[in-house]
């Protein structure tokens, strides 16, 4: 009888936690998170999922252009997670822990595009895209500096020109020239090569 | 209140309480049933009393009331005529002159005796002193129906008082020697 | 008006039927009835007005909750446009990041 609760309770669970995962694509916060957040002197966390999204959309002012652009452009995402650890010196942080981060965030899904190394300064980056369906899915970008962490991952179909067309956010144009890389390039032909065969799935 | 005249119920408690309760009593035959309907017919103008316009006006509004309350208990009791009867015989309630004339005491039972609508006529004419237009009004019946129902009641009485009081009979042919 | 009756069984009947007196306890049973039913529609009057008082403060504690409940929203809704927007703009620094660390990787000066 006793087992026969336990195993019942556990199915709850395991069916509450699936669920969950269904209805929140974003990631759990990796552990090393935590620590790096600990010895940083200025911490930005940003989470963000598809229903809080929808919401904030609700409050953008649709006069603005830039926000009209952001309202577009968020009402079609599954989520944004973002962190920007900054530090009082150097060496608050080890390759490690960025290699630790990385791999966290890259599944099976995720295709790397751009992996930067510089040694002498320890400045990394990383961007990512996931790829379903020939579609793009996710945009996975990290970036270190001596001083400064900063994780961006947003889920959902996304245009990368979409991004770019936000002027007033500084930056963002840098986008086009990601969707111009080679890795983005060839999969979005791919990619438009498959929507004809398969149909409009947004 | 609409209108200048200020009852005082307490007043007009004392003043009609006898007519209300003698009105009662002679519909339905039965005093202690009498006793609540006079009861209900106050309460009742109580909560109506702004309504009343003047003493002449209360007066009218309590007779129409009482009978009508007294039909109702009726319909709701069967009360037998001969109650009255009894009550009479055991001294309860009679009046001194009741007393000193068994005839209107017999009257009055044989009164108990008539039909409803017949009694109803013959009380308001005869103990209110209404005019057949009057009682018309209180019992809110046509005129016609009223003036038939007077004679009518009255010439049943008159037939029962020949049939059944030989007292009266001979008190009267006492009367007409003296 | 008094109609004087025709003969004189009518004037004994108008005899017999003379107004008694009522029962001695009438007049004070009604007077105590009266102020018991007054007492009862006061009480009565007092609950509903205690009623549609306390109706009142409940639709004031809804409508106050209510409108409390859309400044919340509203401060929610204005926080997560906030947030939205911080996300944006780091995300916009970061990619400069990365303009700048592929540019710098990729100067002629490297090579």
């Amino acid at each position: 009888m006793n087992n026969r609760i336990i195993a019942f309770v556990l199915g709850v669970v395991g069916l509450s936690a699936t669920v969950l995962a269904q209805t929140s694509p974003l990631p759990l916060p990796p552990p090393v998170e935590k620590e790096l957040a600990a010895r940083a002197s200025n911490v930005t966390e940003v989470t963000l999922g598809k229903n809080m999204l929808a919401f904030a959309s609700k409050f953008m002012n649709g006069k603005d252009e830039d926000e009209a652009a952001t309202r577009k452009l968020i009402d079609g995402l599954d989520g944004i997670y973002v962190r920007d650890y900054e530090f009082d010196k150097e060496g608050q942080f080890s390759m490690d822990e960025i290699e630790q981060l990385r791999k966290y965030f890259e599944t099976s899904e995720w295709t790397s595009i751009v992996h930067e190394r510089e040694r002498k300064s320890g400045e990394t980056t990383d961007v990512m895209v996931k790829l379903v369906n020939g579609e793009s899915h996710g945009m996975f970008v990290l970036t270190v500096e001596p001083k400064e962490l900063t994780i961006v991952l947003i889920l959902g179909p996304i245009k990368m020109e979409d991004l770019g067309k936000l002027h007033n956010i500084g930056g963002l144009s840098a986008l086009n020239e990601v969707a111009k890389m080679p890795g983005v390039k060839d999969k979005e032909k791919t990619k438009d090569k498959t929507k004809v065969k398969t149909g409009d799935n947004e | 209140m609409a209108h200048d005249w200020q009852p005082d119920f307490e007043q007009l408690v004392d003043e009609h309480q006898s007519m209300v309760f003698s009105l009662a009593a002679r519909m339905t035959g039965d005093r202690g049933l009498a006793e609540e309907i006079a009861q209900d017919v106050f309460l009742e103008l109580d909560r109506n009393l702004g309504k009343m316009e003047s003493a002449a006006h209360v007066s009218f509004w309590l007779r129409r009331v009482a009978m009508s309350r007294s039909a109702d208990a009726m319909r709701r009791r069967r009360v037998r005529c001969t109650d009255m009867w009894i009550e009479i015989e055991e001294g309860h309630g009679a009046t001194t002159e009741d007393k000193d004339s068994p005839m209107g005491a017999r009257l009055e039972q044989l009164l108990a005796t008539l039909p409803e609508p017949q009694r109803a006529a013959l009380i308001l004419r005869y103990q209110e002193d209404l005019t057949p237009e009057e009682i018309a009004a209180t019992l809110d019946a046509p005129l016609a129906t009223v003036k038939s129902q007077l004679q009518r009641g009255l010439k049943l009485l008159r037939h029962k008082a020949q049939s059944h009081l030989k007292e009266y009979l001979r008190v009267k042919e006492q009367a007409n020697e003296a | 008006m008094k109609l004087e009756p025709i003969d004189d069984f009518e004037r004994d009947l108008r005899q017999s039927l003379e107004r008694r007196p009522a029962p001695p306890g009438l007049k004070r049973k009604v007077m105590e009835r009266r102020s018991w039913l007054r007492t009862q529609r006061l009480q009565s009057r007092s609950v509903i007005w205690q009623r549609l008082a306390a109706s009142v403060v409940l639709a004031g504690a809804l409508c106050g909750g209510w409108m409390w409940h859309e400044r919340q929203e509203q401060r929610k809704g204005e926080e997560a446009r906030r947030e939205v927007l911080t996300a944006l703009r780091i995300t916009g620094h970061a990619l400069n990041e990365m303009k700048a660390q592929l540019a710098a990787h990729h100067s002629p000066n490297q090579e």
